[in-house]
């Protein structure tokens, strides 16, 4: 029990599983983007050598930061994501209930952007200060139109909160996407998860070239390692997410195992290309577009799922 | 004769307080701590020998039942944890008056809990707002006497209104000689509505419940940060729940129209107190707004007619007593340091007094509703429950439902970046060098706010296996339900052992790999000098100066959502018009008494 426990929590669908095809994606996004720009792009394994050339450099401390917040954010965002990522993982692989439900991961997913604020803040940087409050700001921005993407399905499903039963229904009455609400939810939620996942046109909290990459703008070695990790890890946990809620979960039998990779490559291709035709907004234009436009409309998505559309 | 326990649990500290009127300092401290401390072990007894309820010619005054014994179990343990706190580090002004006002304060509250007749629960729910009062005068800011005078004409005018609900009760009631609880009244009538709205208004302004909750932010600013720890981040707390327990569970029958009028009470109050914590620049007032907001998920809970939302809606009243008090005596332990609780001023503190902060850290998280904390624990349940709720009603009523969660939940994010502006602006960012020397706090202060967040961890924890099935169940099969079966699923030790092994195993590789060099921060070869500073107030500017948020906040920084000042401005507004039309003229005087007399004629006949 504790063995296969271990099993899925640091293998599959856990931590190694999501690393290295979070590595492999993280690859299809630098490849695709420099298509984008007449680039030719990296080769296939170039994250991994990133990665490992990482962890073998010096880890700079600022001298007056809080230390142990600093070296203990990037890793506490990794083990916050492979929890996510086993729970995810575990529905969609297994259709099995894991851990925790929904909301568990709702406010999980929460923690991570809580170590990217603290671990930028440990350190005293006014850009990495500046950093952290953007990427606060871009939380509260994109979590209430995430609240309710994720109430789509919940009420789509009856009122179910468990990751499995949502795929069970879907099973049964066809994926949430077939219906008005859950095109409208699924929209706004590829939306939320660009927010989430900082990619252009919310890379406000690391902005390169205004605020030097804002929280990570002091991390180094293999601390950077694991948060340039962490960063591909979410091309996995978000889109999966999107599949588990919208698409109806895997099939990994036959033909169906080739229609799950589409689906989930169709999700991170599209986020590509919007990361890559949008320059980045201001953090005011960003409220003002969840809180306004997205926000209302995935209402109106809750409001069509009551009446059963 | 033996002396009954119950009377003791009120007698004790009435004894304790007058005693330390004449006492020195040190032995009052040692009184306190020793009458404290006895108070807690006849508190277990409770739990293990029922006690006879006391009664005074023929009616029962003092009992306890299963829900009075929560609430008295978690007085006694936070005063006895404030109390460490307090041992060390109030002002030596104010000692002598503290430590008889604090036993006092714990009479009053006890006895509240205790009464189960209307006119002793009056006289001490009456006597521990005065102690709030007092309290407050303890306190050395500019402000505290009008803070003081607010919170006296709030929460004393409040009683009025739990003096009227009572009588209206008895009126109802007649054949009950006053004893109060087990009810069941049908909200029926303008009588039943009347009381039911007049005990509610008490329990919300106790509570610090939105409209009447303007009081508890001032409070927090303006005294001892002791006096705001011990009563409206916990006792009042508790007191104002509790009575609004009563008031839903078992003193009326309510309807679902009730249910939902409450329920959105409750994310009102959430939402509306957390958009003002974010934007306050004061540690202690933003602290002050969350107290309130937090409010709102226990009327949300309480109020919703589930049981699941009832039991989430008790253990959050458990745990935000826990991590509320925790959050102020970190402030607090900053504060006697620093001499300031202006989060402008503080900075970088982190480094220098660790476990100050990682204590507030957790209380932080707790509150902001991270797993694995006690404080998701409750939310939690308080969402199954409204879900629950939502399973069986009609559309409308669904969206209607729904808007209260999604409330609850976003209100919970932004606790989170209010609590991740206070972390920033006291213990992270960049440390201004007048801070370069501060020491770490007191044994007995961390000690104190250390117990506070392990509880909250434990709460976190093992919230099925200890605060709920040991406290709480008890309570909900004592109002005669029995515990439906739960939508979601969390397993918070699962959760904590996952993460740690993955934690574990990410320090092993950071620890392997690792080559450490100590540097300067870093500004692109510009020197690091301290005006570049990110303060943390400024955090959320844009979402301060976002329409239609902006004219908002400019109307409630001018307090016109302040029921306290807006009554004050209809009064002054009534009295100048009394004051020009008695201008002192003889003929217009006359003038009124013919205008009356006519009045007076026309009623009559």
């Amino acid at each position: 029990m504790i063995g296969m426990i271990l099993f899925h929590l640091l293998v599959f669908p856990g931590m190694l599983f999501t690393a290295i095809a979070g590595l492999l994606v993280g690859w299809l996004d630098r490849k695709v983007s420099a298509w984008f720009q007449f680039r030719v792009g990296p080769p296939l394994l170039q994250n991994f050598n990133d990665f490992f050339k990482l962890l073998g450099k010096e880890t700079i401390i600022v001298k007056d930061a809080v230390k142990s917040v600093f070296v203990l954010a990037p890793l506490a965002a990794f083990a916050v994501l492979t929890l996510i990522a086993t729970i995810i993982g575990m529905a969609l692989f297994y259709n099995l209930g894991f851990a925790g439900d929904m909301f568990v991961v709702m406010y999980l997913t929460m923690t991570f952007s809580v170590m990217v604020i603290l671990g930028g803040s440990a350190t005293g940087n006014v850009y990495s200060s500046i950093g952290a409050g953007r990427e606060m700001k871009l939380l509260l921005a994109d979590e209430l139109a995430f609240i309710l993407v994720f109430l789509v399905p919940i009420v789509k499903s009856g009122y179910q909160v468990q990751f499995d039963q949502i795929l069970s229904y879907q099973q049964n009455a066809g994926a949430i996407i077939g219906s008005p609400s859950g095109i409208i939810a699924f929209i706004i939620g590829l939306l939320c998860i660009q927010a989430k996942m900082t990619l252009a046109p919310f890379h406000i909290p690391e902005a390169e070239t205004e605020i030097v990459e804002g929280p990570f703008m002091e991390y180094s070695g293999p601390l950077l390692a694991f948060w340039k990790l962490d960063h591909y890890m979410m091309y996995v946990i978000f889109p999966f997410l999107l599949v588990v809620l919208f698409l109806g979960g895997f099939n990994l039998m036959g033909l169906g195992f080739l229609w799950s990779l589409l689906k989930y490559l169709a999700i991170v291709v599209v986020m590509i290309i919007i990361k890559n035709t949008n320059p980045r907004i201001r953090i005011d234009t960003t409220l003002n577009f969840f809180w306004k436009y997205a926000s209302p409309l995935a209402f109106i998505a809750v409001i069509l799922a009551v009446l059963g559309v | 004769m033996a002396i009954n326990q119950l009377s003791l649990l009120v007698l004790v500290p009435l004894i304790i307080a007058v005693l330390n009127l004449f006492l020195p300092v040190i032995l009052r401290k040692i009184l306190a701590a020793l009458g404290l401390v006895w108070l807690l072990i006849l508190n277990y007894q409770l739990f293990i020998n029922p006690v006879a309820e006391i009664v005074i010619q023929g009616v029962a005054v003092l009992a306890v039942d299963k829900l009075a014994l929560v609430i008295l179990t978690f007085i006694q343990i936070l005063a006895v944890i404030i109390l460490v706190f307090s041992l060390k580090g109030v002002s030596p002004k104010i000692q002598k008056p503290y430590y008889v006002l604090y036993p006092l304060t714990l009479a009053f509250c006890n006895g509240a809990v205790l009464s189960v007749q209307a006119l002793s629960l009056l006289i001490f729910w009456g006597l521990s707002g005065i102690a709030l009062y007092l309290f407050n005068l303890l306190g050395d800011e500019k402000t505290t006497p009008e803070t003081a005078k607010k919170t006296f004409i709030i929460v004393g005018g409040s009683d009025v209104f739990l003096i009227l609900g009572l009588v209206l009760i008895w009126f109802l009631m007649p054949h009950n000689g006053g004893a109060l609880w087990n009810l069941k009244i049908g909200l029926s009538g303008e009588l039943a509505y009347t009381a039911f709205f007049s005990l509610l208004i008490a329990a919300f302004a106790k509570g610090g419940g939105f409209p009447l909750h303007s009081w508890v932010p001032d409070y927090s600013k303006d005294a001892p940060v002791e006096a705001v720890a011990f009563l409206p981040a916990s006792l009042d707390k508790l007191l104002g729940i509790y009575l609004f327990v009563r008031i839903v569970w078992s003193l009326f029958a309510l309807n679902f129209g009730i249910h939902l009028f409450l329920m959105t009470i409750g994310a009102l109050t959430i939402i509306f107190a957390v958009m003002m914590a974010m934007i306050q620049h004061n540690g202690r007032k933003l602290l002050g707004f969350h107290a309130v907001s937090q409010v709102g998920y226990m009327i949300l809970g309480i109020g919703s007619g589930s049981i699941i939302a009832l039991i989430g809606g008790l253990f959050h009243l458990i745990n935000n007593t826990i991590y509320k008090s925790n959050l102020f005596l970190a402030l607090g332990s900053v504060e006697k340091k620093t001499g300031t609780n202006e989060l402008e001023e503080l900075g970088g503190l982190g480094g220098k007094m660790p476990l100050t902060f990682g204590f507030a850290l957790v209380g932080a998280l707790a509150i902001s509703g991270i797993p694995p904390f006690n404080g998701f624990f409750s939310k939690w349940m308080i969402y199954q429950g409204i879900l629950d709720l939502a399973k069986g009603v009609a559309p409308g009523y669904q969206v209607w439902l729904l808007v209260c969660l999604i409330l609850a939940v976003f209100g919970s994010a932004l606790t989170l970046a209010s609590f991740m502006k206070f972390i920033h602006a006291i213990f992270l960012g960049r440390r201004p060098a007048k801070w370069d020397n501060i020491s770490r706090a007191p044994l007995n202060q961390w000690l104190a706010t250390g117990i506070l967040a392990a509880l909250c961890v434990i709460f976190g924890l093992w919230a099925i296996h200890l605060p709920i099935t040991k406290l709480i169940l008890p309570v909900i099969g004592e109002f005669g339900f029995s515990v439906p079966q739960m939508l979601g699923y969390y397993n918070p030790i699962l959760v904590v052992l996952l993460f740690g092994t993955t934690l574990i195993l990410g320090l092993i590789i950071y620890w392997g790999v690792r080559k450490v060099r100590l540097d300067a921060i870093y500004l692109g070869g510009m020197d690091a000098l301290e005006h570049f500073r990110v303060l943390g107030t400024e955090f959320y500017k844009e979402i301060r100066d976002m329409k239609p948020l902006k004219a908002i906040y400019n109307g409630a920084e001018k307090k016109y959502f302040d029921i306290y000042d807006i009554s004050g401005r209809c009064s002054f507004a009534i009295t100048r018009l009394f004051r020009a039309i008695h201008n002192g003229q003889l003929h217009l005087y006359n003038l009124w008494i013919v205008l009356g007399m006519l009045i007076l004629l026309w009623v009559v006949l």
